[in-house]
């Protein structure tokens, strides 16, 4: 063996694997070639370099770079081959997963919560940012409770405001408004008082699409040294606007209620019709969200408050009203009829 | 209250337009309703004059006339009345008009000749009650005029609240529009030529508690002629919405509306008199077995306390509710005696509610009245009677109590008055708003104790001279009774639209933890894990209480949250039968949901309420309580058509109740067998515990509830739990467990067991058994079938092993897992499964 014959047969045996190489259809098939020529047991170019022992030690280098030189040219084209071959593998499996984007995904279940609960909720979240704190009282009351401590006696004619289910239990009775909670809060409490009482209440009044025999209010209670009949107006302005929309019109009117004087009712501009005037608001292009007014003194007193020292105002409202302005529902019974076509609307 | 316009005009001058009056009137209190045109109905009816009026050729009872309506030609029309003769003017409908109860005039033939329309009588106009005859109108009345022009009025519809009795008439909403508008209000003219002998030979009144009757004033009109009222009398009374009777009996329903003042006339031919003509009055309560037809013609039994007008013979009416029908004024009626009182306003409202009797008299009694209105009303129906049904007015009147009450006096502090509006408008600016409805006020005398609250438990307190002022109340003003009522008065009369709104500043309150906070956690989860929230009556019938049976008691509580296992609380005067019982608890009425929505089509049903049980305690006293309940039924989740549809089962409702343990933190839940049955599949049913923080039963609905509500659904998973802090308590805080540096052995461990072993059991024993390292232990299949025996079932679990400080070894593992099998083995009778 001389180093010219060595060289050449080096330089053949590259020149036999490139084109292999570069035929060689997919990676096991390079893998394959990859032993045939570089393998160290038996590779064509291991076998050939054992003839370098032969040589004078004067070539040996030189045959070295000539080995070299094959051996990064069969793995530079063994690298590029087994790129391209795994490029077009991956370029094939993306073309042949390809799925109809434009079908619909894989739903996931969803509840919801119910409309007068969450109405409730904003209605406390509104108040809540003006630090009022929400009470729960009984929804099964007594005569004393519903009524007197209320300053409604028995037999007086503004009880014809408050159609009333009994119970049998003595003196027992459904409330018919939150307002109990006031006298509650008020023997719990001591000013400053800034509560909001949501709740089921029971009136004995026949079902139609405005009036509903169970229903749900939340009374609100403000008592301090100093809050007056202004500061009732200016949070029911921010009640209303948070509500129904910053720019909505709101009208204080005289109302009346044995528990509060002076007696207010709240009315915003017409949700329907925006105040011109519309069969929804009875033509006045104003709507009646709540009635409200100063905590009366006799009321002060039973909740044991000095009315001397102290004055306040209340304020209750329908929750299924607010949540049919809001929602546009236009029939009170479907509050407590829980139709899922409805409530799945609500989501 | 309905008021029309153009009566309203008697008393006071109107010169603003119908909806700004409405709305004046809103913004002072008195809210108006309804504004109605009446009249608007007779459209297309003119004013027309007879020129002739012939027989019917072809009918004897008809007449053929002609009547000119204007410009045109006369109409040909025919008449059935009788009361027609040529030259008078007659309300004319025209073909197109539409009368009231929706009746249509077309031109028609009648008998073979054709009719251009129809004349009217007042009762086919609503404008009178004559129906007899043809509407005769007055000679004068301009021929063509439509007569919505003539008699057409704007009606108002006020709601006045119950504390201004006051204003439920006429002459005191004139003195709120008066006080609007700056105009002068006008009390009617009180017109009596009193030209007969004296009353008291006629008349005598006794009274027998004068708390039930304070005063009692009587006039007796002699020799009247009971016939319909004048047609503008009849108008308004029917504008007003009161139907006409007789000239007598209206003139007291005039007056009612008028005045606000309830009377009642009497035949005193039917009243029993003495031996010298004196007819005897007693105001007194009934006596045992006692009745009355009353004027509606049924025979009422008279209770005790029910306060009546009587005479020796026996009841005649029911005081200030209902007359009776013996001594009512009719056509034979010549002599007519006049009651006007004052009754007590409770026994009133009580004897109104126990006949079911609530009239427009009772409605203005119970509301009080006015002592002086007691004279003025007796003269008012007295004059009224002599001019609309002649005779002559007896001299004098029987008055139980001629002294009339001095105006009462109630104290402010103008400073106290602008305290509580945040206004601020000086004493003398408060005296001239005051004066606009006729309070006249003045500076207190000396230092005196001013009342701020009224009723049975009176508060007043002491005021500085200078410092207060007294309001001089007008008579007809019964609700004025302390400082707060005058303040309202104040600002009513100020424009409650003056209040200048400002948000509060000041102080804030003590923080308070929300007692919706752990309800709210709980249906936001439920929520998100794809259930639908309802809020469902709470009155519900007796038999769905019975038929659902659902345990109650303290055993299906939590502590804190316990329920009461006693009788349903129940409404003494249901609207329905269906509402007519306090639920125990909440899963009839998921059960009613479903039904609704099944009856919809909408079969898949996954929903939860949290609401209130009710139940009476032992004590008798009212006991209520919090649950969380939800039903699931149909298929899970949302239909699609890359999922295959799945019914819901037992596992998903015991997969929402360990959910709601996870959002609360408790243990994990515990199932235990619930084998009672009813309302429960026996084999399908578990009590589940998570600590003491839930407790409740959840499983499949029994079959045979299935049945009694009529469900479509197959199986249908109910449950309903106590929650401890349901009623009012907070998240606790979730406390961390620190994260282990070395990684968990993980060993999987199949048990052979014999079929009765329940999985609960089985992994008590291995959790008691595997020590600290045992951090996780979990069931991942349960196998039946070969190569196991009859009766056996494989439990396969996944336990996780680990230690805090360092990893352990194979052999550690190994020996804890032997230790677990061996423990199943003697226990349970367990092998493992290889």
């Amino acid at each position: 063996m001389d180093l010219a014959t060595l060289t050449r047969q080096l330089r053949a045996l590259g020149e036999e694997a490139l084109p292999k190489i570069a035929a060689a259809p997919d990676v096991a098939t390079l893998d394959e070639l990859d032993v045939a020529y570089l393998g160290r047991k038996g590779g064509a170019l291991s076998s050939l370099m054992r003839g370098i022992g032969q040589l004078p030690v004067d070539d040996r280098p030189r045959v070295g770079v000539v080995v070299n030189e094959v051996r990064q040219a069969v793995e530079a084209a063994l690298d590029d081959a087994r790129r391209q071959t795994a490029d077009a593998a991956l370029a094939a499996r993306l073309v042949a997963e390809t799925v109809d984007v434009t079908t619909p995904g894989r739903p996931i279940a969803r509840g919801s919560l119910h409309p007068i609960l969450e109405t409730i909720g904003r209605i406390a979240e509104v108040f809540g940012q003006f630090g009022f704190v929400t009470y729960e009282g009984p929804e099964v009351e007594s005569d004393a409770t519903n009524f007197q401590m209320l300053n409604i006696p028995p037999d007086h004619p503004a009880r014809d405001l408050w159609d009333t289910m009994y119970v049998d239990i003595d003196g027992g009775l459904l409330r018919t408004h939150t307002s109990p909670g006031q006298i509650r809060v008020m023997q719990a409490e001591t000013p400053p008082i800034r509560a909001l009482l949501p709740g089921r209440c029971f009136r004995y009044e026949a079902v139609d699409a405005a009036h509903a025999s169970e229903f749900f209010q939340v009374e609100g209670l403000m008592v301090d040294e100093g809050t007056t009949l202004g500061d009732l107006r200016g949070l029911l302005d921010e009640f209303a606007h948070a509500m129904f929309g910053a720019g909505r019109a709101t009208r204080f009117r005289p109302g009346y209620y044995p528990f509060t004087e002076p007696s207010v009712a709240f009315d915003v501009g017409c949700l329907v019709c925006g105040g011109i005037g519309c069969p929804a608001c009875g033509r006045t292009g104003w709507m009646t969200i709540l009635g409200a007014g100063m905590v009366h003194p006799v009321v002060l007193r039973h909740g044991g408050i000095d009315p001397e020292r102290f004055q306040g105002f209340a304020f209750g409202m329908g929750v299924e009203r607010i949540a049919m302005l809001r929602h546009g529902i236009g029939d009170i019974r479907v509050f407590l009829d829980n139709d899922l076509r409805l409530l799945e609307q609500l989501r | 209250m309905r008021v029309p316009l153009d009566w309203l005009r008697d008393y006071v001058d109107l010169d603003l337009a119908p909806d700004a009056l409405a709305e004046r009137l809103t913004l002072l209190g008195f809210e108006v309703k309804g504004l109605e045109r009446w009249g608007s109905e007779w459209r297309n009816v003119v004013v027309g004059e007879l020129l002739t009026v012939e027989k019917h050729p072809r009918a004897d009872r008809l007449s053929l006339t002609t009547v000119r309506v204007g410009q045109g030609e006369p109409l040909q029309i025919v008449c059935g009345a009788t009361n027609i003769a040529p030259g008078q003017r007659v309300p004319v409908a025209l073909p197109g008009a539409l009368l009231p109860g929706n009746r249509a005039i077309e031109r028609t033939e009648k008998m073979g000749i054709v009719s251009n329309g129809m004349l009217c009588s007042g009762d086919e106009l609503r404008l009178s009650v004559d129906g007899e005859g043809i509407l005769i109108l007055p000679v004068g009345t301009p021929i063509g005029a439509a007569l919505t022009d003539l008699y057409g009025d704007w009606v108002l519809d006020v709601d006045v609240k119950p504390n201004r009795g006051d204003a439920l008439c006429l002459v005191g909403l004139a003195r709120e529009v008066a006080a609007a508008t700056g105009a002068v209000a006008r009390f009617p003219e009180v017109r009596l030529a009193e030209d007969g002998p004296p009353v008291t030979e006629a008349l005598a009144a006794t009274i027998e508690d004068p708390r039930l009757c304070p005063r009692f004033v009587g006039r007796v009109v002699r020799g009247v002629r009971v016939a319909p009222s004048p047609g503008d009398v009849q108008r308004r009374l029917l504008a007003a919405g009161m139907r006409p009777v007789s000239n007598v009996v209206d003139a007291t329903n005039y007056v009612m509306l008028e005045l606000g003042k309830p009377t009642h006339a009497f035949d005193a031919g039917a009243v029993a008199r003495d031996a010298s003509g004196q007819a005897g009055l007693l105001v007194r309560t009934a006596r045992l077995g006692e009745h009355l037809e009353t004027l509606d013609h049924v025979e009422r039994p008279l209770s005790a306390e029910t306060l009546l007008i009587a005479d020796a013979s026996g009841p005649l009416a029911i005081a200030g509710v209902m007359g009776g029908a013996a001594s009512e004024v009719g056509e034979s009626t010549s002599d007519v005696i006049i009651e006007s009182a004052v009754f007590d306003p409770v026994s009133i409202r009580r004897t109104a509610f126990r006949y079911a009797l609530r009239s427009e008299a009772s409605l203005r009694f119970e509301k009080g009245q006015e002592s002086r209105l007691a004279r003025i009303g007796a003269d008012r129906v007295a004059g009224l009677i002599a001019t609309w049904a002649g005779g002559s007015v007896a001299a004098g009147r029987i008055d139980t109590a001629p002294d009339e009450p001095v105006r009462a006096r109630v104290g402010y502090r103008p400073a106290r008055v602008n305290r509580l509006l945040g206004t601020s408008l000086d004493a003398d600016a408060q005296a001239a708003l005051l004066a606009r409805v006729g309070i006249e006020s003045e500076p207190s005398g000396a230092a005196t104790t001013l009342l701020v609250a009224a009723g049975p438990t009176p508060h007043g307190v002491p005021v500085t001279p200078g410092e207060a002022r007294d309001a001089i109340v007008p008579s007809w003003r019964r609700d004025l009774l302390v400082e707060a009522d005058i303040a309202e008065e104040v600002i009513r009369l100020a424009g409650y639209e003056t209040v200048a709104g400002k948000t509060p500043d000041t102080a804030m309150p003590n923080v308070r933890p929300n007692p919706l906070e752990l309800r709210d956690a709980l249906r936001h989860a439920l929520a998100a894990a794809g259930l639908t929230e309802v809020v469902t009556p709470a009155l519900v019938s007796p038999s769905q209480a019975a038929a659902v049976g659902w345990p109650v008691g303290a055993a299906h509580g939590v502590p804190g949250e316990a329920a009461v296992d006693g009788p349903v609380v129940t409404v003494t005067n249901p609207l329905s039968e269906r509402h007519s019982v306090l639920r125990r608890g909440l899963v009839g009425s998921l059960l009613d949901v479903l039904a609704l929505n099944e009856r919809h089509g909408q079969g898949d049903v996954a929903i939860f309420e949290v609401g209130k049980g009710y139940a009476k305690a032992a004590d008798g006293t009212p006991a209520e309580w919090w649950r969380i309940a939800f039903l699931l039924a149909g298929a899970t989740g949302p239909a699609a058509w890359n999922r295959p549809a799945r019914a819901f089962d037992f596992d998903d409702a015991k997969g929402i109740v360990e959910l709601i343990g996870r959002v609360l933190g408790l243990p994990d839940v515990a199932f235990a067998p619930h084998t009672d049955g009813a309302p429960l599949h026996p084999g399908r049913a578990a009590r589940a515990t998570a600590g003491e923080g839930c407790a409740g039963l959840v499983g499949e609905l029994h079959p045979s509830i299935l049945a009694s509500w009529d469900l479509r659904a197959e199986r249908v998973l109910v449950a309903e739990l106590a929650i401890a802090g349901l009623a009012g308590g907070q998240l606790a805080p979730v406390r961390v467990a620190p994260i282990s540096r070395f990684g968990p052995v993980e060993r999987d461990i199949a048990l052979v067991v014999p079929e009765p072993v329940t999985a609960a059991d089985v992994a008590a024993t291995l959790r008691s058994a595997g020590g600290d390292n045992l951090r996780r232990i979990g069931l991942f299949d349960i196998y039946r079938g070969t190569p196991l025996g009859p009766g056996e079932k494989s439990l396969a679990w996944r336990a996780d092993f680990a230690a805090e400080d360092r990893a352990l070894t194979d052999e550690e593992v190994d020996a804890k897992v032997a230790r677990l099998v061996a423990a199943a083995a003697s226990a349970h009778g367990a092998r493992l499964r290889t």
